[in-house]
């Protein structure tokens, strides 16, 4: 599926993943940026694909109904407490993002390094975006925020079958390495809880992070999520 | 009954979707559909019965996701998994004439450079694939979505087996694939590469593939295959959108087009080709009459030579002493560096030399080719006279190249040629032989007759003859200039063959050389020059055939020669004036890489090149460094700065070498991203700040072996090795690096880094320093090497 274009990408979450904090930067860099911007999001071509299914949690894993998926440990077993339903979805900017920046690092790695963070948060657009369509389509039903491989103890080797569930090489060209690296690598996959009970708000905490110890973020006191 | 018997058919009908039947049958989403050959043989069997009683000539084994990778969750070998497959089908069709194919779908992981699977892995996957299918009719490869992927199938089809290819890549409504090949390069390339047939399967629905298969048949002259979806899934429910009966009055408005195969793909069942088969009942095959034009083409980029197209020069070590320090080097960036500055310049094709006594020439050439067709999509001109070299190249192109060269004589044109063919290249024919060049137009003309002669003979198209009729010097030979110039025309009129010609060589030995250069051009393109190979950043050149191009009403209304000059002379006066009481050390600050190296050029004419290091480039980047350090300056400023310095340490370079001063080295470094690991833009930009500050950078890239980094730095006596990783899933392989540079003794330092290594992790696997960013990676190679 193709998502609805990206108009703009959201400035201020890039510039926090290029380290500005709340810092501003100078005209240069400015100009760079808006370059930058516009040359990505006239070549990406972003798409998603999510999928409802039912599922089943047990004490350490949650079984996901009529697919070979299960997710397992603790913290995701925690995640979709109180939840019948989830959306597994899978969003990704395309492969001409890498080619992009590939291209820029042979060029000028200041736009390489500035197009890989705009990059970034572009994906994130593009989830929030998926976010908002389950939302809409679940009426009823209250989400959790979303909960990817390898964040807490879900191990990241469940991509494979994260794909598979959803077909997602065939249908927006999605794949994993033997190491389980996302390719393209501006990808992300998820699973969104669904609950028809209110559920507590619990943020993203840090405290199940697996980077939580070198997290730059972490380390002045902000924050990766919203 | 064979795929040519069966072809006499007006059309030949294929099966429907097997994965929508499985999951009917009760098979989960995720489950490996290729073991249930095995556990659910009846399943099979009966599916393929019903495509058969629906009225398919050619079924597809359930063979589509039966290689290594994708079995290794079933545990099933693929022998095994293949021949109960096609034993299925077999035995679903006893007693008709209908063929099995083997389906061989995309292996289910990219390759590199997005991926980190290899050109050479995913061969010898496709390769027990098709060995362990040799029993089907034919082999088809559907749903690709990566020429690159895709050639490596074919090839591996065509050197293990006789049976016919039916080749089918999966295009989005912009007519690309997910990987961005486009349809005239896929038809291109697969028709060169000698595959049976081809088309378009999955995608979209039949009335959305229209225009995709509009297009297809404008671009082969071979027979065309559509299979669609049941028109296009509910995001929701997942079912797809097309009736049989409206799939199959879709599908009957792409028979005029000139289709020869048609069946269904996702969403598809029995149903659905009963319908086709009523449709196509009275229907005759519409034979088509298509010219393919001359053209090549890289997976994302066909360029038709139908107008002059500029071949860039400038990959190529002859007479570059900073082009061949970077082969010697390994310096792949640079290479790459070259690539894009001619393609910002306006070349439409580059041409890639690297021939280098010392070096190993095949292997650097592979390389290369990869590494450029993973940044940029313009075709490539593969240029060797090594036959091994030009090979080597084009088994791993993912597109259509040009073989330079071939030329008239006998051992020439009979080890140069089988390749072109092979390959499916077009070849640029030089008018030499074992006697020369010969001096006058009718020799050479008689030398290109040759050379086109011997390549229908091969079976080599026509319009992928391009000949090169050879520029001499003006002054040695001021009165042949004219012969090049009247062979051209006549090559051109007379065979109908498309030209190409080196023209920088005219001017040599003379004063004010571009000027000789661009007027020799204009009078070539003029006669009916082609494809001129020269130096595209020479604005006289390139601007030259946008001239010619807007003289000749190629250029409709000007556009292009508008676009690229409108407005230019006001951007030169703002420059000049910019340029005005700046010095190096603010060209570097301000990130003014032109300024800079201009500034920087200056002052080599007073300064020793190593003064000029020391107390101008260095701490112009000590003092960014420390800005960074303390958060008044950020990385894009940083690294901007240090690309800015690299420019003027690029100049240094240049003049060090011409001057055959030794380099300036302040020590020698390998980085690597390592094995498994792919994000390599962190030690990217370690690389950028470390030339910098002087010291000789070995980039290994990502993805490397462990054992590539202990032969590297044991060959190069390597004093310093940085690592990086991105994912947590990598560390291992950090840690495995590590391990086998101290078992192997090496006598170096480790330093690493990335954004999930902390100074813990790296004390525990036996590092000696953690860099937390780019900037301590040179106070730790200061520190390494005492300077």
């Amino acid at each position: 599926m193709t998502a609805g274009k990206i108009k703009k990408i959201n400035r201020g979450e890039a510039l926090r993943y290029m380290g500005y904090g709340g810092n501003k930067p100078d005209e240069k860099i400015s100009q760079l940026i808006d370059e930058c911007e516009k040359m990505l999001l006239e070549v990406i071509r972003p798409r998603f694909i999510y999928k409802i299914f039912d599922i089943s949690v047990g004490t350490d894993r949650v079984y996901v109904d009529g697919c070979t998926l299960v997710l397992e440990g603790k913290d995701i077993t925690a995640h979709l407490n109180g939840c019948t339903k989830c959306a597994l979805f899978a969003a990704t900017l395309s492969f001409d993002a890498d080619m992009v920046i590939r291209r820029l690092e042979a060029e000028d790695m200041t736009k390489a390094v500035i197009t890989d963070f705009l990059a970034s948060a572009a994906v994130e657009q593009v989830c929030d975006g998926v976010d908002e369509i389950v939302k809409e389509q679940m009426t009823g039903y209250f989400q959790t925020w979303r909960f990817s491989p390898g964040y807490g103890d879900l191990p990241i080797a469940v991509q494979k079958d994260f794909l598979a569930a959803l077909d997602a090489p065939k249908r927006i060209g999605l794949n994993v390495t033997e190491d389980n690296i996302l390719t393209p690598r501006k990808s992300v996959t998820a699973v969104i809880g669904l609950s028809e009970n209110e559920i507590s708000k619990g943020r993203r905490g840090c405290a199940i992070c697996s980077v939580r110890d070198v997290c730059q973020y972490r380390k002045r006191g902000e924050h990766c999520g919203s | 009954m064979d795929l040519k018997q069966l072809m006499k058919k007006d059309f030949i009908i294929l099966d429907g979707a097997m994965g929508t039947m499985l999951q009917a049958k009760g098979m989960k989403m995720g489950e490996t559909p290729e073991a249930l050959n095995i556990e659910k043989a009846d399943w099979l069997i009966d599916i393929h019965r019903q495509y058969v009683e629906a009225g398919a000539d050619i079924i597809y084994a359930n063979t589509f996701g039966a290689n290594r990778y994708k079995l290794a969750k079933c545990g099933y070998s693929v022998e095994r998994t293949v021949k109960a497959a096609i034993s299925n089908a077999r035995k679903a069709c006893e007693g008709t004439d209908v063929l099995v194919a083997l389906d061989i779908g995309p292996i289910g992981q990219m390759l590199e450079p997005t991926g980190t699977l290899t050109f050479e892995e995913a061969y010898d996957i496709f390769k027990e694939l098709v060995l362990a299918g040799s029993g089907a009719d034919v082999m088809v490869f559907e749903t690709m979505t990566d020429l690159y992927e895709l050639k490596a199938a074919v090839l591996a089809a065509r050197e293990n087996s006789s049976l016919p290819i039916m080749c089918t890549m999966t295009f989005e409504e912009n007519m690309r694939t997910f990987t961005g090949c486009d349809i005239s390069s896929m038809c291109l390339t697969l028709e060169g590469l000698g595959v049976d047939a081809l088309g378009v399967n999955c995608s979209l629905g039949p009335k959305e593939l229209y225009p995709v298969v509009e297009q297809i048949c404008r671009w082969t002259t071979l027979p065309v295959i559509v299979k669609p979806n049941a028109g296009l899934p509910d995001p929701v429910t997942d079912l797809y959108d097309c009736t049989p009966e409206e799939f199959s009055a879709y599908a009957e408005k792409l028979v005029p087009l000139g289709v020869k195969f048609i069946g269904g793909c996702c969403g598809t069942n029995p149903e659905y080709i009963v319908r086709l088969k009523e449709m196509l009942k009275d229907k005759k095959y519409v034979q088509r009459k298509v010219n393919i034009s001359a053209a090549c083409c890289s997976s994302s980029n066909t360029v038709v030579i139908d107008q002059p197209r500029i071949i860039g020069e400038r990959i190529n070590p002859t007479g570059k002493k900073r082009f061949k320090e970077a082969l010697l080097t390994g310096d792949i960036d640079y290479i790459l560096g070259q690539a894009v500055e001619q393609l910002q310049a306006g070349a439409d094709i580059l041409d890639v030399n690297v021939g280098l006594p010392s070096i190993d020439e095949k292997a650097v050439m592979v390389r290369t080719v990869k590494a450029l067709q993973g940044v940029c999509s313009a075709p490539l001109q593969i240029d060797s006279t090594i036959p091994e070299v030009l090979e080597a190249a084009l088994r791993v192109y993912s597109g259509k190249p040009i073989v330079n060269s071939v030329n008239g004589e006998e051992k020439s044109l009979s080890t140069v040629l089988p390749l072109v063919k092979k390959y499916g290249a077009a070849v640029v024919g030089l008018t030499l032989d074992e006697n020369g060049i010969p001096k006058t137009c009718e020799e050479r003309f008689a030398i290109a007759k040759r050379i086109l002669d011997r390549a229908i003979e091969y079976g080599i198209r026509k319009e992928d003859v391009y000949i090169d009729c050879l520029t001499l010097t003006a002054s040695a030979e001021q009165e042949n200039v004219m012969e090049t110039v009247k062979a051209v025309e006549r090559v051109k009129n007379e065979l109908g063959l498309k030209t190409v010609l080196g023209v920088s060589n005219i001017s040599f030995g003379l004063p004010n050389r571009e000027l000789v250069n661009r007027s020799f051009l204009m009078m070539c393109l003029s006669k009916g020059l082609d494809l001129p190979i020269m130096n595209p950043n020479m604005e006289s050149m390139t601007g030259t055939v946008r001239a010619y191009k807007l003289l000749t009403n190629i250029d409709r209304n000007s556009a292009d020669f508008i676009a690229c000059y409108a407005g230019s002379g006001d951007i030169a006066v703002k420059k000049t004036e910019k340029k005005k009481d700046m010095d190096l050390a603010s060209a570097i600050e301000n990130g003014l890489k032109k300024e800079g190296a201009e500034l920087t050029a200056k002052l080599l004419e007073s300064e020793d090149p190593m003064t000029v290091v020391n107390e101008m480039l260095v701490p112009a980047l000590d003092k960014a460094g420390e800005e960074f350090e303390k958060g008044k300056i950020f990385l894009p400023q940083l690294i901007q700065t240090a690309g800015t310095a690299q420019a003027c340490f690029e100049v240094i370079k240049q003049k060090i070498l011409s001057s055959g001063q030794k380099s300036v080295s302040k020590g020698k470094i390998i980085l690597a991203t390592v094995k498994g690991d792919i994000h390599d833009i962190g030690k990217n930009i370690v690389k950028v700040l470390l030339e910098n500050y002087g010291y000789d950078v070995i980039d290994l890239g990502k993805d490397v072996d462990y054992q590539t980094v202990v032969d590297c730095a044991i060959e190069n006596d390597v004093h310093l090795v940085g690592l990086s990783a991105l994912m947590t899933t990598t560390l291992v392989s950090m840690e495995n690096t590590v391990k086998l540079l101290r078992e192997n003794n090496v006598d170096c330092k480790i330093m690493v880094g990335g954004a999930v290594v902390t100074p813990e992790y790296a004390r525990q696997i036996g590092a000696d320093y953690y860099s937390k960013d780019a900037k301590q990676s040179v106070d730790i190679a200061k520190e390494v090497f005492g300077n």
